[in-house]
């Protein structure tokens, strides 16, 4: 077997991140290449470096066909690397073969050859066993059928390293079969593969070799023979215990929220209880259902089936201004799209959560400021005066001002999705603290988190779930890296 | 690398047109008025006093910006939340022409004539405000259809011709200051009561967007309305909102055209949606909405329509004045980019030669700006 591509001691520094340090990987002809690791291992980053969205810092190098070479999104497309994302990015109004060939299309003197773009499509699809037709529009194609067009694609321009990166996200189980199908067919066709997932079931039955990533590290690289799940989980775990945060332990008191066999936008059947002084972690993979979950409980999204109780009393909340009348509060994963109006002073964002629960017509703005500059001074947002726009602001302050607008509301029951995500180290502490503060006061929080030392330093308790479904529930000293990664993306029953 | 950003965005944000949202318009309406000014002194000679800005004349330019700057004020409003409306041009004609029908045909009084006149376009806007609210259908697809369906049921309702008062509604125009001569020319001045009716609005709906809940929501739904939504703000009914108040808008400033000329016409409103939507985008609010306000819209409203009387004084032909209220919609609506494109050119510039003569990083801390600059 041949090599086609070689990574040679590639190195990935962002401002303040390493996110790579000396990767060496490499991937032969007819070869499956699983890479797998936590969210935040470095996988997202080692693929841009391989398809040129990414230059790697100086000292390494990468080898293609033995020959070194730098890397830009032209040339990776051009020596034959494409990448097939998680999202599709296709265009739905256009059909199969449109979607192939757009950018490369065939054409003599201009003139579009449809018949042979055409020909080429469907040879393709019938190599693959597809019943796709040609002229289908892509945006009526389910995502499995998507993505098998995306590799088609590849195939057509005779492409030699294929990446998917979580190609299952959102598949039904025969989709997955389909998938697995159509890598098997290719990879004996010659092609490289580097397949990215969490679902380790995937990746024994599909992979050739393996490579575990930790933190931005290579942990270990095997073969498939005889390489057991415990084997991968316990190689992609194993922090120092010292980087975790210690956090105060608050008295911890009655029921305040209760979710009874909650259904609805991918969540499948989720029942807990909060309790009053308690962090309740809900970890998983991406893409495990957390945050739609949150969208269900906060009223945001559908609930189709199940019961949400406050207090001990059942709640219906169809829209997020009923769940913000119950008390409830949703800092958001995507603060700048769901969480601020960036281009607002503090004052304006901080007080429009809490419009509705004073009284009157009027909205004075001495109010707001003194509202606003009174938030400044509390959580130490890093800004002249509240007059200042959120979008001058950085991550942690801009978070900061998600967090003072929910607490002007005198919410109870906080839903923090993804606190801190891409937030520097000292703002990260300061956040912490804020949230034992609130807890201090008798509030309670769920917290839906992918970053393993928060989840495990902060909660009180720790539920996984997976695939929209709770995997179980973890306590006391359960709640370790190890457990939770097995039930995240292992069988339940490891 | 997001404080970095965040000082960077600080630097930029020295700009005195970005401190004062109005400023830059304002600047260029001034300039603008200096320049007419200056063009009519060089033609008297420098002896007679520039007739463009006598109290007459200022009188003059404010009865004709009176009914598109009530409406201004409701295309504000609507743009801000993130809608816009095309139909408010026909709308106002079918409005004159139900009015004038009902005084002069179906003899309701005037009164009820009146309001029936305000509650058509009420209804009317309600009705696609429902729509664009409970749909995804954008905006300005839904009130282009409501445009042309207006038009043709004014015109059903006139059998295409025009309708013809006698007078009912001269109270309107009456001068409120009777006997005030103008000291320059020594004509008569005028304000008649609509001008008033046109300010009071104008303060309403200030004071509305400015220091009220309401004001504040609709500045958060045109914003970020998934945020807003989060929020607890109910986004489909802010949406609905504005334009119940547009068509209340619509209405008044119909009733108002109508006492102008006495006779309910399809002609009436033409071009009133090109003309108030010109005027609030000069004043600085932006199509995709969020950012805007009622100063920069009153400084547009007397900007567009003092354009075409400046051109009149001059004597230039009439033509010449679209092109001239072309040229100023695109200079307004550009400039506050441009001068933000200036001031961190020039802010690069004193931050690249403070690092040179500071030694330091040298040339590689000027490539990490401009990289970082370039990654975001």
């Amino acid at each position: 077997m041949t090599q086609i591509l070689q990574l040679r001691n590639i190195s990935k520094t962002f401002p303040g991140v390493l996110a790579l340090q000396n990767i060496s990987f490499d991937l032969d002809e007819g070869e499956v290449h699983c890479l797998c690791g936590e969210n935040g291992a470095g996988k997202s980053t080692l693929i841009k470096i391989l398809s040129g969205a990414y230059q790697p810092d100086e000292g390494g190098e990468i080898l293609f066909d033995g020959r070194s070479v730098v890397l830009n999104p032209h040339l990776a497309m051009k020596m034959g690397i494409q990448t097939i994302y998680q999202e599709h990015i296709v265009f739905e109004n256009l059909n199969i073969t449109e979607n192939i060939f757009t950018g490369s299309e065939i054409s003599t003197r201009g003139i579009l050859q449809k018949d042979e773009m055409r020909k080429r499509t469907v040879e393709v699809l019938k190599y693959l066993k597809s019943d796709l037709s040609p002229e289908m529009k892509m945006g009526e194609l389910t995502s499995g059928e998507q993505k098998t067009v995306e590799i088609a694609k590849g195939l057509v321009f005779k492409r030699r390293v294929i990446i998917l990166d979580e190609p299952t996200a959102s598949f039904s189980a025969i989709e997955i079969e389909n998938l697995l199908e159509i890598i098997r067919t290719i990879k004996n066709s010659g092609l490289g593969i580097i397949y990215i997932s969490h679902h380790l079931e995937e990746v024994f039955k599909i992979g050739d070799r393996i490579t575990v990533l930790r933190d931005g590290r290579k942990v270990s690289s095997y073969r498939f023979d005889g390489l057991t799940k415990t084997t991968l989980i316990k190689d992609m775990v194993g922090r120092d215990p010292s980087t975790f945060y210690r956090r105060e332990s608050v008295p911890i008191g009655e029921v305040v929220f209760e979710a009874r066999n909650v259904s609805g936008n991918g969540a499948k059947n989720i029942s807990f209880v909060l309790r009053r002084g308690e962090i309740l972690g809900i970890a998983g993979m991406t893409g495990s259902g957390r945050s739609e979950l949150m969208n269900v409980l906060f009223g945001s999204a559908r609930l189709d089936f199940g019961e949400i109780l406050i207090h001990g009393k059942i709640v219906k909340h169809s829209t997020p201004k009923a769940a913000i009348k119950s008390k409830m509060c949703f800092i958001t994963e995507d603060r700048q799209n769901t969480g601020l109006f960036l281009p607002q002073t503090i004052a304006q964002n901080v007080t429009i959560a809490n419009l509705m629960n004073t009284k009157g017509f009027v909205a004075r703005q001495t109010d707001d400021v003194r509202i606003g500059d009174g938030f400044v001074r509390r959580l130490g947002i890093k800004a002249k005066d509240s007059q200042t726009r959120v979008m001058n602001l950085s991550g942690g302050n801009q978070q900061k001002v998600v967090l003072a607008k929910w607490f002007n509301t005198n919410g109870e029951i906080f839903i923090f999705d993804e606190p801190t995500l891409g937030i520097d180290v000292g703002a990260k502490q300061e956040i912490y603290k804020v949230m034992v503060e609130l807890l201090k006061e008798g509030k309670a929080i769920i917290m839906v988190s992918s970053d393993m030392p928060e989840v495990i330093s902060m909660s009180d308790r720790v539920i996984v779930m997976k695939n929209g479904e709770r995997m179980g529930e973890l306590t006391g000293e359960e709640v370790s890296e190890e457990n939770i990664l097995t039930y995240s993306i292992g069988d339940k029953a490891i | 690398m997001n404080t970095e950003i965040a000082e960077q965005k600080r630097v930029v944000r020295g700009s005195l047109f970005q401190r004062h949202e109005n400023l830059t318009v304002l600047a260029i309406f001034i300039g603008f008025v200096i320049i007419i000014v200056a063009l009519q002194l060089m033609m008297g000679g420098g002896h007679r006093f520039p007739t463009f800005i006598s109290p007459v004349n200022l009188l003059n330019i404010l009865q004709q910006v009176g009914v598109p700057g009530i409406v201004a004020v409701g295309m504000t409003i609507v743009m801000i939340s993130g809608g816009i409306d095309l139909s408010v041009g026909m709308l106002a004609s079918l409005v004159s022409i139900v009015t004038a029908t009902g005084i002069s045909k179906w003899h309701l009084g005037v009164g009820a004539s009146i309001l029936a006149g305000i509650m058509t376009a009420v209804v009317l806007e309600t009705v696609m405000g429902y729509i664009i609210s409970r749909t995804k259908v954008e905006p300005f697809i839904i009130t282009l259809g409501g445009m042309i369906t207006f038009q043709g049921i004014a015109l059903l309702l006139c059998n295409s011709r025009e309708v013809i008062m006698r007078g009912e509604l001269d109270f309107l125009k009456a001068n409120l200051i009777r006997g005030a001569k103008d000291p320059v020319s020594g004509l008569n001045l005028i304000i008649p009561p609509y001008v008033l009716i046109f300010f009071v609005i104008a303060l309403l709906g200030g004071l509305l967007l400015n220091y009220t809940k309401y004001g504040r929501r609709i500045y958060a739904v045109g914003t970020n309305p998934h945020a807003a939504y989060l929020a607890g703000i109910n986004v489909r009914n802010m949406k609905l909102s504005v334009y119940v108040i547009m068509g209340f808008l619509v209405g008044i400033g119909a009733v108002m055209l109508l006492a102008r000329v006495n006779t309910g016409i399809i002609t009436l409103g033409q071009g009133l949606e090109i003309d108030s939507i010109a005027m609030v985008v000069i004043g600085g609010t932006a199509l995709k909405g969020g950012k805007g306000n009622i100063v920069g819209t009153l400084i547009g409203v007397f900007f567009l329509g003092s354009i075409g009387n400046a051109m009149n004084m001059l004597r230039l032909p009439s033509e010449v004045q679209f092109v001239a209220k072309g040229l100023v919609v695109i200079i307004a609506v550009t400039a506050g980019d441009v001068s933000a494109k200036v001031s961190e050119f020039l802010s690069r510039r004193k931050e690249v030669h403070w690092r040179r003569t500071m030694g330091g990083e040298g040339r590689a801390g000027i490539n990490k700006i401009v990289k970082s600059s370039q990654t975001r």
